[in-house]
C-alpha cells in the first residue's frame, strides 16, 4: 500500500477540520467510516489518500433516536445495527431491509450509513482505473462497451448506477439529510442530495469537498405504512444489485392513499418512478394494479447496448415488490 | 507510436502520474546509509546470512544493515507510525504499526499468528475473517491503527487449555476443512454465529457465514458441522449406501477424521505463505498493462536506486525458458518436444500476449517496497494488435499472437487441429432420419483457489528449495531443475498444506522460477507473492470452447453419427491440452471430432478440474437433450439407448452405469419431477428436472511409496503427494493401515518433501488414490513378507519396504460411472435459478474414506453449479482489458448460493486399484453444468446454449 498517515478523529468537527488543513498543505485526504472500501481503492490506487481521517473513534452519531418530527439515524450506525434495530424494523422496513442486503455480515459489522450512502460507483471501468468521467477523465467506458449492468434511466454521459441500497431506501422514505463541512451544517432532502451525470459527471451526490454526513431524519410513517426492499442479486449473496426496488404504500385497507416507488440498480442516481406511483394513489391495489403499475415504471427507459434485459427485469421487480406487499 | 507505462501497478491514461512522483520524491532520499552503502549492495555482497530474527524479517534485514526501524523510516522518508494497544486471543500487546499495515499484516508478520489467511486482501472473500470484540470482520481491510485497544480474537484463540473448541472438533470430525484455506475464517464466523443464537437454522447458519467463500466449495459439510454444535439434528456422516454388499474391511471405508484435521482448525498447517526465513525479503512481479505488445525498453534503474530494493530483473536479464507453460499437444515436456517446438514460453517474454503476462520482478526488503518499486519501472510498449475469441483468431487476417499463426502446434509441431474418427461419419448422416445441428459456447472459468500462488526460494549454496504450493513436488522439481540447469537433485521442493489448486498448481509455476532467481541474486531468501488479481491473470484457468454439433439419429432414437467442430481458446500460451471430451459418452459408431486449439491475447487456460470435461460434457449433453425433447424422447430413455455400453472393441473392468441411473432417477423421482412438454408448469414460478451421466476415467499407473516401521511398531509411510484438499494424506493412511493389518493410527504420513518422498505423479486427475494407492499396498505386502520373514526390528533397526508398481488392467478400460439429476426452479419474471434438488450417484469402485469422498463430490457439484450460472472472466474487445478478475467479478457461488448435494456411492471391486478403489475428486464437476443446463431447459422450454446460464440470458431467451 501506499504510505498514508491515519488521523483518529473525536468528533465531526475535528473529523472536518483534519481533512482542510490536510487539503491546504496539498494533501490528499479521505474519510474512513466503515474503511473496507477505502482501503480497497487505496490497495487498487482509485484513491490515493496521504491522510485517512477515521471516523471510527468518533464519539455519537450512531444511534437511531425518535425527534419530535420523526426519526433521525446518526451516520456513523453501522449496517448491521441498522438491520437490527427493532424500531427500524417496525417502522421503515425498507431500510432495515435494505441494510440487511448489504455485501455480507463482516462488511455490515463495521460499514456505516453514511459511507454506505457515499460509496463510489462500482462500475468495473471505474473501478479497474479507467480514466473516465468518475475518475476526473473525460469520457464513460460504458457507454458503447460492457454495459450490462450499467443505467437504463438518467444516463449520460456516464452510465454508472449507484450502488447503494440504503440510497434507495432513504429516497422512498423522504428523508432529510444532515451535512456538516468546514464553512456550514445544511439540510438537503434525499431527493436532492443525489446528482445525476447530466448536472456533474464526476459526483454522485451534492457532498462538497471535505463535507460530511451527519446522519438522516425520517419523518413519521403513515400509520398505515407498510414498505420492503427487494434486491435482485446475480448471485444469493454479497453483490450490488442488478435492479432493486425499495417501495412504501400507504393503505387503508386495500385501498392506497400514499405510495413512493424507488429503484435501484438502474440509474446514477436512486430513481424514483411517481408515474407509477399515480396509478396506485387512490385505488384499490390489486396484483393487476400492481402489474400496471409496473409497466407504468419502465416507460421512457432507455437501455443500451448490453443491458436490454433490465427493463424487463425492473417491471418484475416492481410488480413483484408491490404483490408482496398487499395484505393477505 | 509508443506508450510510457508502469505496467499494471499504475492507473489507465496516466491518472496518478503525479501521484507517483511525488511517492518518488519522497523516497529518493537517503537511499544510502552513514557509510555509503546502500542496503541493496550490502546483502548481495553478504550473500544474505543474517542473524535469526526475533522480529518481523523486515525489521531483521534492517537491523543486519545497523539500521533500527525508527531510523530505517527517517531515511526512507517518514512512513507514518502509531504505537498502539491491543489485546488479541487474551494477550495484551503494546506494538508500533505503519498507519498503512493492515490487522491481518499485523496478526500474520509482526504478531506471528499466521492462522488467519489471506485470500485476496480485498474483503471478496472471507479468508481473513478474525473476530474484534466478538463481531466477525475482514482482518485484511482494517488497518492495524483503527483496532487500537480493541479485542481481537483469531483462530489461534479459539482453543481453551489445549482443548479445542466444540466448533473445531466438529470440523475436526465431520470434515469441515477440505484444503483448510477458509477454514479458519470459517471458524471464526461460525463462532459469531453461535455466541449470538446457540441454535440456529441452517438459513441462519448461511446468512451467518455467507461473508467466507469457501473454493473447494464444501458449504454442505461446513454447515453441518455448525448444525452438529447447535443442536440440530444431523444425518450419518456417510453417504448413503448404495447397498451393493462389498466385503467391509477393517480400517479403509468408514467416514474417518483427517490425520492433520486439528492442524487445520487450529492455525497450526503451515502453509508455503506461512513459512518465513532468517533474512528474507519480498518479490513481486511487473506485468504488462496490454494484451499484445512489443518491450521497446525497460528501464528499471530507478526502482533499483529505490533504498530498500535488492535485485530487479527482466526479459534481459534472466531469459529462463519456463517450460510448464508452454507445451505443444498439451504432452509433458520433455527434450523431445523441446528439440520439436519453436515456441518458448520464458518467464518475461517479449512481445507480451496478456494483460497480466509478467515483464520484470523486484525483491526489496518489505512487500510496500516491493510494490512501490514496480511503480518506478518504466517500460516503453508497443501496442500491437489483439485478438480475443478463437474463431476470428483462425480467421486469415487476423492479429498473429504466434509468428506461425493462431492455430498451436501439437507434440510434433504441426499447425493442425486435433482430429479423432471413429467409423464414417458420412455414412452415418446418410444413414440417419434426422439431422440435428447446433452450437453450444462456454466460457473460461478460473480455477479460484482459495491459496493464491506464492513460492519462498532460498538457496544454500548450489541446493535450491522451494515453499511452494504445488500439486506435485516431483513435477516441480523436475521442471525447475530443468528449466534452472540444475541436477533434480539439487532442488528440493516442500510443500505441507496446500489452499487448493484443482488443477493451476501442477508442474512448476513461473512464480517458482521467479523466486528462485531474485533469491539467488538477492543473496537472500525471497517470498514472491502474487496478488489475487495477479493470481486470476497471471496463472490459468479453464479453457473457453465454442462447440459445433452435429448428430444423426434414426426415428427409433438411435444416434447414427456425431460430428463435432471445436474451438478452445488457450490464451497466448498453450500450457495443457485444449481438448473437449464428451463424445466417447455415446455408443455411436460413427464419429468425428476436430477441435483447435487456438491462441489469443488472454489470460492464460489450463488445467482445471476435469479439465476437457465438464465443457463438453455441457456441449454434447445439452445436444442430445435437445435431441431427444425434438423427438419426442424421454432424456433418460434417450441415455439408456445411446451410451457407450460393453461390447465391441471395449472390454470395462465392470459397468455399472445402468445402476446409477436407476438409483439416481429412483431417488430423485424423476417421473414425477420432469416435465412434459418442457416448460409447461402454468405461472412466472416454473420447475423442471434434468439429468446427465457418466462413464469417465479411472485408469491405473505408475507411482511409489515406502514404509518404513520401527522397534516400537510404528509405520512411517513416505509418499510424494502433497494434499490438495482431496485427503490424501489420510487416504493413503488408510490404505497403508489396511494393507498392513494395523490401526490407522500406528501409521504416519510423511508427505510433501522431495527430500524425504518419494515419486508421485502429481495430484492431478483424481489419479492419486488409485495410482499412490497401488503403489501403497505394493509396499505393504512388501514390508509384511519381510515381517513375516525377520520379525518386527529391535532397538534401532528398521524394515524399509519401497514399491513402484506400474500396473496395467490387461488391456480393459477402467471407468468410474455416475448420474446426476436436478430439479431447478425458475422465476421467469426475474430470471432467478434456483436448485431444489440434487441427487448424484456414483459408482466410483471402493471408497476408502466416505466422508471426504463425499465432500469431493458435493464441492465439485457446487463448483460445477458455479459455473454453470455465475463464472467467467469479461474482456472488454475494445482495448482487450479484463473487467472482472477476482471473486467478486466471478460471483462464486456462496454459502446461501450451495443447495444440499443428495450423495450416494454404489460400491464395487474390480480388483484393481487399492482394494477396488476408483477416481472420485474429479467426478462431481464433470456432471453438474450439464445437468443444471437440461434442468433448465425443462423449465423453460428454452434451450440455454451459453455458460454461464446468467439472469439476462434467461430474461432474454424468454423475451
Amino acid at each position: 500500500m501506499k504510505r498514508l498517515r491515519n488521523a483518529n478523529a473525536r468528533t465531526l468537527g475535528e473529523a472536518v477540520a483534519l481533512a482542510r488543513r490536510a487539503r491546504d498543505d496539498g494533501a490528499r485526504a479521505s474519510y474512513a467510516g466503515g474503511g473496507s472500501d477505502l482501503l480497497g481503492m487505496v490497495k487498487e490506487r482509485i484513491e490515493e489518500p496521504d491522510l485517512v481521517v477515521s471516523l471510527k473513534t468518533v464519539v455519537g452519531h450512531d444511534q437511531v433516536e425518535t425527534t419530535g418530527d420523526g426519526v433521525r439515524i446518526g451516520g456513523l450506525i453501522t449496517l448491521d445495527t441498522l438491520s437490527r434495530h427493532q424500531l427500524v424494523r417496525d417502522r421503515f422496513a425498507v431500510l432495515a431491509q435494505a441494510a440487511d442486503t448489504v455485501a455480507t455480515p463482516q462488511i455490515r459489522n463495521v460499514g456505516t450509513l453514511a459511507g454506505n450512502v457515499s460509496q463510489r460507483p462500482w462500475c468495473w471501468y471505474y473501478r479497474r482505473g479507467f480514466d473516465c468521467y468518475k475518475a476526473g477523465g473525460t469520457q464513460c467506458f460504458s457507454a458503447t462497451g460492457e454495459n450490462q449492468f450499467h443505467a437504463i434511466f438518467g444516463g449520460g454521459p456516464s452510465y454508472i448506477v449507484h450502488p447503494s441500497d440504503i440510497a434507495v431506501a432513504l429516497v422512498a422514505l423522504d428523508a432529510t439529510f444532515r451535512l456538516t463541512g468546514p464553512s456550514e451544517d445544511r439540510s438537503v432532502p434525499a431527493a436532492q442530495f443525489f446528482v445525476l451525470p447530466s448536472a456533474n459527471p464526476a459526483r454522485e451526490n451534492v457532498l462538497r469537498e471535505d463535507e460530511l454526513l451527519v446522519g438522516v431524519g425520517l419523518p413519521v410513517p403513515a400509520t398505515g405504512a407498510r414498505s420492503a426492499y427487494h434486491k435482485v442479486m446475480d448471485r444469493e449473496s454479497w453483490t450490488h444489485a442488478v435492479v432493486s426496488a425499495a417501495v412504501v404504500l400507504d393503505l387503508a385497507g386495500e385501498v392506497c392513499r400514499g405510495a413512493r416507488i424507488v429503484l435501484g440498480g438502474v440509474a446514477p442516481t436512486p430513481w424514483r418512478v411517481p408515474a407509477a406511483e399515480q396509478i396506485l394513489i387512490g385505488n384499490r391495489v390489486t396484483a393487476a394494479l400492481a402489474a400496471r403499475a409496473a409497466d407504468v415504471a419502465i416507460e421512457g427507459a432507455r437501455p443500451l447496448s448490453k443491458n436490454g434485459y433490465k427493463v424487463a427485469l425492473t417491471k418484475g421487480v416492481v410488480e413483484r415488490t408491490l404483490v408482496d406487499l398487499l395484505p393477505t | 507510436m509508443g506508450s510510457r507505462s508502469k505496467g499494471l501497478q499504475t492507473r489507465q491514461g496516466g491518472r496518478s502520474g503525479p501521484r507517483v512522483d511525488s511517492e518518488m520524491a519522497i523516497t529518493s532520499r537517503g537511499s544510502t546509509d552513514a557509510d555509503g552503502l546502500s542496503r541493496r549492495t550490502f546483502l548481495r555482497g553478504t550473500g544474505g546470512a543474517l542473524a535469526i530474527a526475533t522480529v518481523s524479517p523486515a525489521e531483521a534485514a534492517r537491523a543486519a544493515t545497523g539500521q533500527t526501524a525508527a531510523g530505517a523510516a527517517t531515511r526512507a522518508g517518514d512512513v507514518p507510525r502509531t504505537s498502539i494497544q491491543l489485546t488479541v486471543n487474551g494477550t495484551r500487546h503494546r506494538v508500533e504499526v505503519e498507519d498503512r499495515w493492515t490487522l491481518v499484516e499485523l496478526l500474520r508478520d509482526h504478531l506471528r499468528l499466521t492462522g488467519t489467511k489471506i485470500g485476496c486482501d480485498r474483503g471478496e472473500c472471507g479468508a481473513c475473517t478474525v473476530l474484534m470484540d466478538g463481531r466477525a470482520v475482514y482482518s485484511c481491510s482494517q488497518l492495524a491503527t483503527w483496532v487500537d485497544g480493541r479485542d481481537i480474537t483469531t483462530v489461534e484463540g479459539l482453543e481453551r487449555d489445549g482443548e479445542l473448541s466444540p466448533l473445531q472438533q466438529a470440523f475436526v470430525d465431520g470434515n469441515g476443512p477440505q484444503c483448510g484455506f477458509c477454514t479458519s475464517g470459517q471458524l471464526m464466523s461460525a463462532t459469531a454465529v453461535l455466541a449470538g443464537n446457540a441454535t440456529p437454522t441452517r438459513e441462519e447458519i448461511q446468512q451467518g457465514m455467507t461473508g467466507n467463500l469457501c473454493r473447494c466449495s464444501n458449504y454442505n459439510a461446513l454447515v453441518e458441522a455448525v448444525e452438529a454444535v447447535g443442536g440440530s439434528v444431523v444425518g450419518d456422516a456417510a453417504a448413503d449406501d448404495g447397498g451393493t454388499g462389498i466385503s467391509k474391511l477393517a480400517t479403509v471405508g468408514p467416514p474417518t477424521a483427517r490425520v492433520d484435521a486439528v492442524e487445520r482448525v487450529t492455525g497450526r498447517a503451515t502453509y508455503s505463505g506461512d513459512v518465513t526465513l532468517p533474512g528474507m525479503i519480498y518479490g513481486r512481479v511487473l506485468r504488462s498493462p496490454h494484451p499484445h505488445a512489443r518491450i521497446r525498453r525497460i528501464d528499471v534503474s530507478r526502482a533499483e536506486a529505490l533504498p530498500g530494493v535488492t535485485t530487479v530483473i527482466t526479459h534481459e536479464r534472466a531469459p529462463i525458458v519456463w517450460g510448464a507453460g508452454s507445451v505443444a499437444g498439451g504432452r509433458q515436456y520433455n527434450d523431445r518436444v523441446k528439440a520439436i517446438t519453436t515456441q518458448r514460453r520464458h518467464l518475461f517474454n517479449n512481445p507480451v500476449r496478456f494483460v497480466g503476462d509478467p515483464v520484470a520482478a523486484v525483491a526489496a526488503v518489505d512487500r510496500h517496497v516491493a510494490e512501490a518499486a514496480l511503480g518506478l519501472i518504466e517500460v516503453d510498449y508497443e501496442p500491437l494488435p489483439f485478438v480475443l475469441e478463437s474463431e476470428a483468431a483462425l480467421a486469415p487476417d487476423a492479429p498473429k499472437v504466434w509468428p506461425e499463426g493462431n492455430l498451436s502446434p501439437d507434440v510434433d509441431n504441426r499447425h493442425e487441429p486435433m482430429v479423432t474418427t471413429l467409423g464414417d461419419v458420412d455414412a452415418g448422416f446418410a444413414e440417419a432420419d434426422q439431422v440435428f445441428e447446433d452450437r453450444y459456447s462456454t466460457a473460461f472459468v478460473h480455477d479460484a483457489q482459495m491459496e493464491r500462488r506464492t513460492c519462498l526460494a532460498h538457496w544454500e549454496g548450489d541446493k535450491l528449495t522451494l515453499y511452494t504450493p504445488t500439486q506435485g513436488i516431483s513435477n516441480c522439481r523436475h521442471d525447475t531443475a530443468r528449466d534452472l540447469g540444475m541436477p533434480d537433485d539439487q532442488v528440493r521442493v516442500v510443500c505441507k498444506f496446500m489452499g487448493g489448486g484443482f488443477g493451476n498448481k501442477n508442474q512448476n509455476q513461473d512464480a517458482d522460477l521467479i523466486a528462485a532467481i531474485l533469491a539467488r541474486r538477492a543473496g537472500a531468501p525471497v517470498a514472491l507473492e502474487l496478488s489475487r488479481n495477479e493470481d486470476w491473470l497471471g496463472v490459468h484457468g479453464r479453457w473457453p470452447t465454442v462447440q459445433y454439433y452435429r448428430v444423426g439419429v434414426k426415428n427409433d432414437g438411435v444416434v447414427t453419427a456425431i460430428d463435432l467442430r471445436g474451438y478452445s481458446g488457450m490464451g497466448g500460451y498453450r500450457k495443457n491440452s485444449g481438448g473437449i471430451s464428451g463424445i466417447e459418452l455415446y455408443g455411436c459408431p460413427n464419429v468425428r471430432r476436430e477441435v483447435s486449439p487456438v491462441y489469443t491475447n488472454r489470460t492464460t487456460s489450463g488445467n482445471f478440474r476435469a479439465p476437457t470435461y465438464p465443457q463438453g460434457f455441457f456441449g454434447i449433453q445439452s445436444m442430445m437433450d435437445d435431441v431427444a425433447d425434438k423427438m419426442g424422447i424421454d432424456p433418460v430413455e434417450f441415455v439408456l439407448k445411446n451410451a457407450q455400453r460393453p461390447g465391441g472393441t471395449i472390454d470395462y473392468t465392470n459397468y455399472t452405469l445402468d445402476e446409477c441411473i436407476r438409483e439416481a432417477a429412483r431417488q430423485f423421482d424423476w417421473t414425477r419431477r420432469w416435465r412434459s412438454p418442457a416448460g409447461s408448469d402454468v405461472g412466472p414460478v416454473k420447475r423442471g428436472a434434468g439429468m446427465s451421466f457418466m462413464l469417465f476415467r479411472s485408469a491405473v499407473g505408475r507411482s511409489s511409496a515406502i514404509i518404513r516401521v520401527d522397534s516400537r511398531e510404528q509405520y512411517t509411510l513416505f509418499v510424494g503427494v502433497t494434499d490438495i484438499g482431496g485427503g490424501a494424506k489420510t487416504t493413503m493412511g488408510m490404505i497403508a493401515a489396511e494393507a498392513l493389518g494395523v490401526p490407522l493410527s500406528q501409521v504416519e504420513v510423511v508427505s510433501g518433501d522431495t527430500d524425504r518422498c518419494p515419486f508421485s505423479v502429481g495430484e492431478s486427475g483424481a489419479r492419486t488414490t488409485v495410482m499412490t494407492g497401488t503403489a501403497v499396498v505394493e509396499a505393504a505386502r512388501d514390508l509384511r513378507g519381510q515381517l513375516a520373514e525377520r520379525g518386527m526390528p529391535t532397538g534401532p533397526n528398521v524394515l524399509i519396504a519401497s514399491a513402484t508398481p506400474d500396473p496395467s488392467t490387461g488391456g480393459k478400460v477402467r471407468n468410474c460411472f455416475g448420474a446426476h439429476f436436478v430439479e431447478v426452479k425458475v422465476d421467469t419474471a426475474l430470471g432467478h435459478v434456483r436448485i431444489t434438488k440434487y441427487v448424484a450417484v456414483h459408482e466410483s469402485g471402493r471408497i476408502i474414506n466416505h466422508q471426504t469422498a463425499k465432500d469431493q463430490i458435493r464441492g465439485a457439484v457446487i463448483q460445477g453449479i458455479g459455473q454453470a450460472l455465475h463464472e467467467d472472466l469479461l474482456y472488454d474487445p475494445r482495448n482487450g482489458q479484463p473487467l472482472t478478475p477476482g471473486f467478486y467479478g466471478a460471483r462464486h457461488m456462496t454459502h446461501l448460493d450451495a443447495p444440499d448435494i443428495e450423495t450416494t456411492f454404489l460400491e464395487t471391486d474390480d480388483g484393481y486399484g487399492p482394494f477396488g478403489g476408483k477416481y472420485v475428486g474429479e467426478s462431481g464437476i464433470v456432471l453438474a453444468p450439464a445437468a443444471v443446463g437440461n434442468a433448465i431447459f425443462n423449465a423453460i422450454g428454452r434451450r440455454m446454449k451459453d455458460l454461464p446460464i446468467t439472469r439476462d440470458k434467461i430474461i432474454e431467451a424468454l423475451a
